[in-house]
């Protein structure tokens, strides 16, 4: 950590600016009353929605359709835009690019290392790693609350607590908001956090972007929240386009929303596979890369290709409600055809942006606990890529009968069952991991073996929908919300919180407590399934989605859902006690390795340093190498040639570790 | 070049950190490579965003929902669309021209150029921005009218970031022109910063030529079929 | 053909039993697949038989009878392919646990990283599982005449039967009703279709995006707004029928149900024939039967008028400037 002054050829830097990047040009640090954070944000924010509203009023006076309607879209377009303008511009994520029309380089301000830094805008990708679970956490239970909202009124197949336009607005909401936050689930948090550790570098490549990711997505939440202000919007997340057309201004917040989003995704996306086809330190081979790794890069091909067209269709949307154009409008020339396909060919590859970081957790977290390598890395990562590619060619299994090309269906059938090739060699390397293994049930470990029982559940009921067949049976119906929800929130969430839990101690410096962590995959992995098991059977039985009456005979059925449902929520507040117990009220510092990995991410010290590594570590071979006699050594991390060990077999290189042992 | 603005206050600040020859050298291949696939990644981005709007014009001219793809064969006014389509073009060549003269080693050529090309995107922003207010249909009349309105702020938007991000290197150029290295100028000097103001406009040169072939398959899209 | 898919899957990674060390060590593959093998040979004809025939949608039509079927197999499919990832993740959690007595020591190495027999005996099986899946899904949507589904405008996989009942669907927000085009185009609140009867569901919308879901008699297809989707299903039984949009349709999504009946043929022409008369008044009111309506922009009345009205007749109310020539 110290200045070596005495080494001539080094050069010291003061601060942490990129040296190839800054330095040559700068401005002074400003006074800390121009400092920029959450605050002038908000500020911001407000200013600009107002002022453009004001704006959209002025332009669409003259249009008395528009003004006339009750709900000027053009308003509320130019409110929400200048106020997502607004709120970048007060976090300060516009001045570098400001500056650079004149030629200026700006240095990030670093005027402390306090928590303030967490509310502004910022180029530590730890930092706004740590910002993102923040951040994903808020929308995660915001959508939860919603969900509750939902259960309860189904307790009653004819009674009802809410009026059907709130119901249908909450069922929206929460849909929206869940693929929203679950695209940024774990790329967002984890991704910017441990990628550039687990690749050896001391940065990413676009700092800034990933910076604007975090904030852009954060405006993209208070946009879409902004939908209950106009009264919300009834389409539920996918936006089908007559009655998107027909939508009052809550219409307005899901397709600024989205965009924005979508804008936010790309970013982030962009950032990283960049950093990793760039940043890999030397020796970190293609084959070396952490299994996680190649499960990120897999889903930033697919945020940074397959989001754009999210991205072009909410833009045609906005384009037929404010400048009354015709993309959606069949009578005017247009097709709502167009909505379903552009939507769905995002759509279905956002679901595999949903589903593959989660493999790569587990993936990280088997080895680690079972002390075995992981099992045909290779077929990991073409299984990984495979369904990267493949995600692209099957959009149209969403509208088997939906009347468009229906000479196409057995085409999408094979389209998607093929997928789930790919899909199974995860199944392949997970099992083969655990085979003879010594299954240590931490924390982690049980979210993950969790994910293998609840994917196997939603993969094969994805089977079940692919079939061209058996999808007019439950196409539509509560059967495909419980097999959508079995592979993201079975999935991707079970994969999330294992990462939480696995990474926290690394990422905060303390320790989760154990029995909290216990107790809340116990409560969540049962009442999971039990408030999602019974949705197959009512599905089955006849119950479409989104609907707020149902067959009476359900009712059983859809209360224990209800009731389970209950109890599921509750589980997260078992987590957010643990998270605040353990991380602020009576922290216990975690080792630097507690898990005794060979994870490059773990080899760093706590906290890790500013510059991540303090030489850049030449990397020696892939970091598996558990139980292995004569295993490689990982890495050089280059202080005086100590080497990460792989194992207790090689007692030369562990003689030598200064580092505190492993516990 | 570097360190010498250094901040006196330093007791809130980061650990210092240091960097070996070696890690600069790896650094600087690391952000020159960022910039080249960054440059192509950003290219692949648009690409799916031009072809979201191609499906949407062949979907709904194949589709033809009631005779309204065109009513009547009508199109945006042709002279402006091909002068927007000449200009940006014509940039484009310029730039890509102009890259050409800085890898031989003159700045003043590509400053020249660049910032003709610069203008010449400003002037078809402008035209873009004109030909809006001279259609003769209005936004909701046809598909064919939908889809021109999505493409002219599409295009306006294309522009933009590549006028933009050359922009940007230009200033850059002006900026660095009293900080010359000692061993030569932006064009050939070896040392970091002129090799990653290079890559920087190499990039930018190469979506330069994308916004040129975009202006152009849009331009037979709207005009010629 | 599931079993034997499953076995071969059984047998691929029985192959690494072959390379474990013998010695006093058990043979754990071997032991999983008996364990798969009794609960697979239990569970599956306990399924089919038991369960299988009172899965939904039930055998009132030839779409339901087949859906069902068909669901039937892909369960008994599928249930093998749980049993086998659920008893080697249970087997593993109590044989291979870290706190079980006497565990041994995991061995890394290469021959723990990759197994080739193993590998390419996985992806052979799953491969030949859901290409074998694909052909059935596909003979099946081909040779049942879309299973029910709606099959758009132009269906290329018709029923043989040679007389065909059309029913036109017309979804609304936030009701169907239905017009019976061989009765005069009357339009009925209820959906009433004759007994052994092949019948064309012609499903269209007059406003946004609707599902029609005719539960018990298994079709399902989207109302689209100025489209036709034709669905098929032959009625094998008599009996009461639910009808549910499935498509988020707006405010009263949820509450957009009714019913409908499946009655003996000579009952169906009775009511027809009734129904038909005395509504003869109203139906002359109605737009003439078409397979889409197309709201008239130009009305004041707001009313519904047949797609064949040139569109272009009121080209000004839409905004454009009247075409060149």
């Amino acid at each position: 950590m110290t200045v070596t002054a005495e080494r001539e050829t080094e050069v010291v830097y003061p601060d942490p600016t990129p040296p190839v990047l800054g330095g040559f040009q700068g401005l002074p640090q400003r006074p800390g009353w121009l400092s920029q954070h959450l605050g002038t944000a908000a500020i911001g924010a407000v200013l600009g929605y107002l002022l453009g509203h004001w704006l959209g009023n002025v332009v669409a006076s003259g249009y008395t359709n528009i003004a006339d309607s009750g709900v000027n879209a053009v308003a509320i377009t130019g409110g929400l835009l200048l106020g997502v303008f607004g709120w970048l511009l007060g976090i300060g994520a516009l001045n570098y690019p400001l500056a650079k029309m004149v030629g200026l380089e700006l240095r990030p301000d670093y005027e402390s290392t306090s928590w303030t830094r967490y509310l502004r805008y910022t180029v530590d990708h730890k930092v706004v790693g740590l910002q993102y679970v923040i951040g994903v956490l808020a929308f995660l239970f915001t959508g939860g609350l919603l969900a509750m909202g939902i259960r309860t009124e189904l307790l009653s197949p004819s009674s009802h607590l809410f009026g059907p336009g709130t119901y249908i607005a909450i069922v929206s909401e929460h849909g929206t908001i869940m693929m929203m936050m679950a695209t940024s689930v774990i790329v967002g948090p984890l991704g910017n956090w441990l990628v550039p550790l687990m690749i050896g570098a001391r940065r990413t490549a676009f700092p800034r972007v990933e910076a604007f990711s975090f904030w852009i997505f954060t405006a993209g939440y208070l946009v879409i929240l902004s939908a209950l202000f106009y009264g919300g919007f009834p389409t539920g997340w996918t936006g089908y386009a007559p009655l998107q057309t027909q939508a009052g201004g809550g219409m307005m917040s899901y397709l600024v929303g989205f965009a924005v989003i979508g804008l936010g995704m790309m970013a982030a996306g962009f950032n990283l596979a960049v950093t990793i086809i760039n940043y890999r330190a030397p020796g970190m081979t293609w084959s070396r890369i952490p299994i996680f790794v190649w499960s990120i890069l897999a889903t930033c091909a697919l945020l940074t290709l397959a989001t754009p067209t999210l991205v072009a269709a909410g833009f045609f949307g906005i384009l037929d409600h404010t400048a009354q154009t015709a993309f959606f409008v069949t009578e005017h020339g247009g097709s709502s055809f167009l909505w379903e396909n552009l939507f769905w060919f995002f759509g279905h590859p956002e679901v595999y942006i949903m589903a593959l970081p989660g493999f790569g957790i587990v993936f990280e977290i088997l080895p680690v606990f079972t002390r075995k390598p992981l099992f045909a890395y290779k077929v990991a990562a073409a299984g990984m890529v495979g369904v990267a590619l493949l995600s692209f060619f099957v959009w149209q299994h969403h509208l088997f009968q939906s009347g468009i090309n229906p000479d196409m269906r057995p085409l999408f059938m094979l389209t998607t069952e093929l997928i789930s090739i790919p899909t199974g060699f995860i199944y392949l390397v997970g099992l083969g991991t655990l085979y003879k293994a010594k299954i240590k049930f931490e924390v982690p470990m049980l979210f993950a073996l969790a994910l293998f029982f609840n994917f196997l559940i939603g993969g094969i009921t994805g089977v079940f929908l692919s079939d061209v067949p058996v999808n007019v049976t439950v196409h539509g119906s509560f059967f495909v919300l419980a097999h959508f929800h079995y592979t993201i929130m079975g999935g991707l969430i079970f994969a999330f919180f294992g990462g939480l839990y696995y990474w926290l101690p690394k990422m905060t410096g303390k320790t989760m407590n154990k029995k909290l962590g216990q107790i809340h995959f116990w409560i969540m992995f049962i009442f999971f399934n039990l408030t999602f098991f019974p949705m197959f059977l009512i599905g089955l039985l006849g119950q479409p989605r989104r609907v707020f009456e149902y067959a009476q005979n359900l009712q059983a059925l859809n209360d224990f859902s209800s009731v389970s449902a209950f109890i599921l929520g509750a589980s997260f507040l078992v987590f957010v006690a643990n998270f605040v117990w353990s991380i602020f009220i009576k922290p216990t510092p975690a080792p630097a390795n507690p898990w005794d990995s060979l994870g490059l991410e773990w080899q760093t010290p706590t906290p890790v340093p500013y510059y991540n590594f303090e030489r850049i570590p030449v990397v020696l071979s892939d970091p598996y190498h558990y139980s292995e006699e004569n295993a490689p050594a990982v890495a050089d991390l280059g202080e005086e040639g100590v080497l990460v060990a792989a194992g207790a077999s090689s007692p030369a290189s562990v003689a030598e570790d200064p580092r505190p042992p492993a516990q | 070049m570097s360190g010498d603005n250094a901040v006196t206050d330093t007791a809130d600040k980061p650990q210092m950190f240091t960097e070996t020859p070696e890690e600069r050298e790896f650094e600087l291949r690391a952000a020159v490579g960022a910039y080249w696939s960054g440059g192509r990644l950003l290219i692949g981005m648009f690409t799916f965003l031009f072809a979201s709007l191609a499906f949407a014009y062949f979907y709904l001219r194949s589709n033809n929902a009631g005779q309204l793809w065109r009513p009547g064969g009508i199109t945006a006014p042709t002279g402006i669309g091909g002068a927007i389509f000449a200009v940006a073009v014509a940039s484009s060549l310029l730039a890509i021209y102009g890259q050409g003269r800085l890898r031989s080693g003159s700045t003043l050529d590509w400053e020249v150029s660049g910032w003709t090309a610069v203008l010449g995107g400003l002037v078809a922003i402008g035209l873009q921005i004109w030909q809006l207010t001279q259609l003769p249909f209005f936004p909701g009349s046809s598909g064919y009218a939908s889809c021109f309105i999505g493409w002219a702020v599409m295009n306006i938007m294309l522009l933009v970031s590549g006028v933009y991000w050359l922009e940007t290197n230009l200033a850059l150029c002006i900026r660095l022109r009293r900080l010359d290295a000692e061993d030569g100028t932006l064009a050939t000097s070896v040392g970091p910063v002129a090799q990653l103001f290079r890559a920087n406009v190499e990039s930018c040169t190469y979506f330069w030529g994308f916004m040129a072939v975009v202006g152009g398959l849009f331009w037979v899209f709207f005009y010629l079929i | 053909m599931t079993i034997d898919n499953a076995e071969s899957e059984g047998q691929g990674v029985a192959a690494e039993a072959v390379i474990a060390q013998p010695g006093k060590e058990p043979r754990h593959i071997w032991r999983m697949v008996a364990i798969w093998l009794v609960l697979s040979a239990v569970l599956d004809p306990l399924f089919y038989i038991l369960v299988g025939p009172h899965v939904p949608p039930g055998t009132m039509t030839s779409a339901a009878k087949d859906n069902q079927f068909d669901f039937n197999i892909l369960l008994v499919a599928a249930l093998p392919v749980f049993l086998a990832v659920w008893v080697y993740l249970a087997y593993s959690a109590v044989v291979w646990r870290a706190s079980r007595k006497g565990a041994p020591e995991p061995v890394g190495g290469a021959q723990a990283r990759t197994h080739l027999g193993v590998q390419v005996g996985w992806i052979v099986t799953t491969t030949v599982i859901v290409l074998g899946l694909f052909a059935f899904g596909t003979v099946e949507v081909i040779t049942k005449a879309g299973s029910g589904g709606g099959e758009g405008p132009n269906p290329i996989w018709t029923p043989t039967s040679a007389t065909i009942l059309p029913v036109q669907v017309i979804a609304q927000q936030w009701k169907f009703t239905y017009r019976y085009p061989t009765f005069g185009g009357f339009e009925s609140q209820q959906l009433i279709v004759p007994n052994n009867t092949t019948i064309a569901f012609h499903v269209t919308s007059l406003d946004v995006i609707h599902g029609f879901w005719a539960y018990e008699l298994s079709i399902k297809a989207d109302a689209n707004p100025q489209q036709d989707n034709v669905a098929y299903a032959t009625t094998r039984q008599t009996g009461s029928v639910t009808v549910r949009c499935e498509e988020l349709c707006g405010l009263w999504h949820g509450a957009m149900f009714n019913y409908g009946k499946v009655v003996s043929k000579a009952a169906f022409m009775a009511w027809a024939k009734s129904t038909e008369a005395g509504t003869a008044a109203n139906t002359k009111l109605l737009p003439p039967f078409a397979y889409t309506y197309v709201p008239d922009a130009n009305g004041s009345d707001g009313g519904y008028y047949p797609d064949n009205v040139d569109p272009y007749s009121n080209s000004e109310v839409y905004g454009a400037k009247p075409a060149a020539s």
